[in-house]
């Protein structure tokens, strides 16, 4: 029996296609992260801290690193070198840039590309030799330096302890470390001769006057290091216009690569240019360790979130079989309702992310912007680490590049973790869930 | 009856489900056929396989063995993807526990089907505020599920099981939950979109108010059709003006 005057049906469209519901998942998603307000907080709240730690350490381990490194190649031969081929290794005057060379490496670091992201560049005329005294002679390392250029490139005229730094027009003048000095029984005002081989082979000597001396901290540069004028080594080796290193400070240390291929790039073979890794190796290698077992650190951490985040979406999914029965009873594939759920972890995990990132970088910049002191940490005694001295206080660094590491990072956590859920609710039996609970 | 005009054909349906220490049979060999526009009623004691073939007809579980046809469509032969396509368009649920989802409103509950057939919001709107006006559900639209008493959420529930216009309206004990004076105005509702619409409704039902009313009652046992009586219209209430 059947009813035949029933109202005539307006026509209805077919089916749109699943891709076209997508933003009907994001709003139940959205709706269902909102409904359960708690659980999605204690959910987010797992990933906002971890992911503000993680930004944190982060911040902390990057400014740690720069601190290293900046410390080092302010001293060393900075962030990027440009050296003849082999000087590197035999450390002879043989093994330098000629004025030609020089002009050519100058012009490449003028580039509109590079010059921007120079903090100083700094020839020098390196000689190891002998530093002599009425009382007794040492090895020393003699470094040429231009005293204005210095000036800005190295941490050592900062360091002075007696005297003066170098200044531009001294002639016979030499700055000594205080180890050094005391060695020689120098004071400033006293004279001492420096022997080394010339660029003709022969043994040759320079009597200059102490000027000034430094304390910086790291025993093998105060006991051997002694800077004198480029233009009185010149002389005095017989190199005019030549330098063994021509030492390029950056504003930050990660434009190093950059730098370095930029420069490579436009100059001729017979000039080697060194980046601060191939300069320092084992700096270098104590940063990536240094980096990776912080990155392990994270892992475990994140790992901790995971499972967290796992708990949360998957107590929800099993609390709500009913309502993805009834979404698959209503015309959702097992596939879309499982996309309502890993919609769901992922809207939670992104908005997670923001918050995660904003608290991260607000607390650690309220807080920390000028520096962690670990001073009571490190006791009274200064700290040395591969040629620098390890500043006791600590500076973040915050770059676009580590806040989208990290905001990734989330994401693909957040992703991993609503994967099985999703699955899981993508497979429920329909019917099985549908049973009303008597 | 003419194949037009069916909406539902089973053949030798039975649903057994692997259990220890034997196998249950839920379905034995229904054979059945129910025209567009029939208020049909499946009744029996419980276990007696009313739900699970409810499911089998709208897709819900497949069959053991044999076959169902839903708008002229062997369900057997369906993809999980063309199932829920035809549960989309061609099925409408009512669920003895309303099941309505409790993050939408009452409108946007009713609508969803028409959301997920991609309708325009205005004309999802007009549809369903047409039936709402029919169902006694005016001014409640935007309240959420969890501030509607019983009654009201399975007037959404039915709003939006027949809001699709599909060939077939599935209800599982719809009125178990309900007292008698919410039960009997659901009914009159059910029957009002009968006669309205020409819905086609199949009810699984122990409520003797249901069955009384339906033009067709249906006694399973164990699984297995006892009886399949048309009712008598003197039976039943007359129709709305």
């Amino acid at each position: 029996m059947t009813n035949a005057a029933v109202r005539p049906r307006d026509s209805l469209p077919k089916t749109l296609r699943p891709g076209s519901r997508a933003w009907i998942f994001f709003l139940l998603s959205v709706r269902n992260v909102l409904r359960n307000a708690r659980r999605s907080l204690l959910t987010a709240a797992a990933m906002t801290f971890g992911l503000a730690v993680l930004l944190w350490i982060r911040a902390l381990t990057d400014g740690a690193h720069e601190s290293w490194v900046t410390g080092a190649v302010r001293i060393g031969t900075g962030h990027v070198a440009i050296q003849a081929p082999g000087f590197a290794r035999s450390g002879r005057l043989t093994d330098r840039l000629s004025a030609a060379q020089l002009d050519t490496a100058e012009a490449a670091l003028r580039a509109p590309d590079v010059a921007p992201l120079i903090r100083a560049i700094a020839p020098r005329l390196e000689v190891s030799g002998l530093a002599s005294s009425a009382e007794a002679a040492v090895p020393a390392r003699i470094e040429a330096v231009d005293p204005a250029a210095e000036a800005v490139f190295s941490s050592l005229p900062a360091s002075t302890v007696g005297g003066s730094f170098l200044a531009p027009g001294d002639r016979l003048a030499a700055y000594v470390g205080v180890g050094l000095a005391r060695r020689l029984a120098l004071g400033v005002g006293s004279r001492m001769v420096l022997t080394a081989q010339g660029a003709s082979g022969d043994i040759t000597g320079q009597l200059v006057r102490v000027v000034g001396t430094f304390q910086s901290g790291v025993p093998e540069i105060d006991e051997g290091l002694v800077y004198v004028p480029i233009a009185t080594a010149r002389a005095w080796l017989g190199t005019p216009a030549a330098a063994t290193t021509l030492a390029v400070l950056l504003r930050s240390s990660y434009a190093t690569e950059r730098v370095a291929r930029a420069v490579r790039r436009r100059l001729p073979s017979g000039i080697a240019v060194l980046a601060w890794q191939e300069a320092a190796p084992e700096l270098a290698s104590a940063v990536k360790i240094d980096d990776w077992s912080g990155y392990a650190f994270l892992a475990i951490l994140y790992v901790i979130v995971a499972l967290a985040i796992l708990n949360a979406v998957l107590m929800s999914v099993l609390n709500r079989r009913r309502e993805f029965g009834v979404l698959q009873a209503l015309g959702l594939t097992a596939r879309e309702t499982g996309w309502v759920v890993f919609t769901e972890g992922v809207v939670l995990s992104a908005a997670s992310g923001i918050l995660g990132i904003v608290i991260g970088l607000s607390v650690t910049w309220l807080l920390w912007r000028h520096g962690m002191d670990f001073t009571a940490l490190m006791g009274s005694g200064d700290i040395t680490f591969s040629g620098a001295l390890v500043s006791p206080v600590i500076v973040p660094v915050f770059r676009v590049q580590q806040v989208l590491f990290c905001l990734a990072a989330t994401l693909v956590i957040g992703v991993v973790a609503s994967l099985y859920p999703a699955r899981a609710a993508g497979r429920i039996d329909v019917a099985e869930a549908m049973k009303f609970d008597r | 009856m003419s194949d037009d005009n069916v909406v539902v054909r089973t053949q030798d349906l039975w649903k057994i489900y692997p259990q220890e220490p034997e196998p249950v049979q839920a379905v034995r060999g229904v054979t059945l056929e129910i025209a567009r526009g029939e208020f049909v009623a499946m009744a029996g004691p419980s276990g007696s396989g009313k739900t699970t073939l409810l499911n089998l007809l709208g897709g819900l579980t497949r069959p053991t063995r044999g076959t169902v046809e839903v708008a002229g469509k062997d369900l057997t032969a369906l993809s999980n993807r063309a199932l829920a396509a035809l549960r989309l368009e061609s099925i409408g649920f009512v669920f003895q526990a309303y099941n309505l989802l409790p993050v939408l409103s009452a409108l946007e509950n009713a609508e969803f089907p028409l959301l997920l057939r991609g309708l325009p919001a205005e004309e999802r709107r007009r549809r369903v505020l047409g039936i709402f006006g029919d169902i006694g559900m005016e001014g409640l639209e935007n309240r959420l599920p969890g501030k509607l008493s019983g009654g009201q959420q399975q007037r959404v529930a039915v709003a939006r099981a027949v809001v699709g216009e599909p060939a077939l309206v599935l209800a599982d004990e719809p009125t178990a939950n309900l007292d008698s004076a919410a039960s009997g105005a659901l009914l009159e509702m059910m029957e009002h979109l009968n006669r309205e619409y020409g819905a086609t409704f199949v009810f699984a039902t122990h409520d003797p108010r249901v069955t009384e009313r339906a033009h067709r009652l249906i006694r399973l046992v164990d699984g297995a059709v006892e009886s399949d009586v048309r009712q008598d219209d003197q039976r039943r209430p007359p129709a709305a003006p």
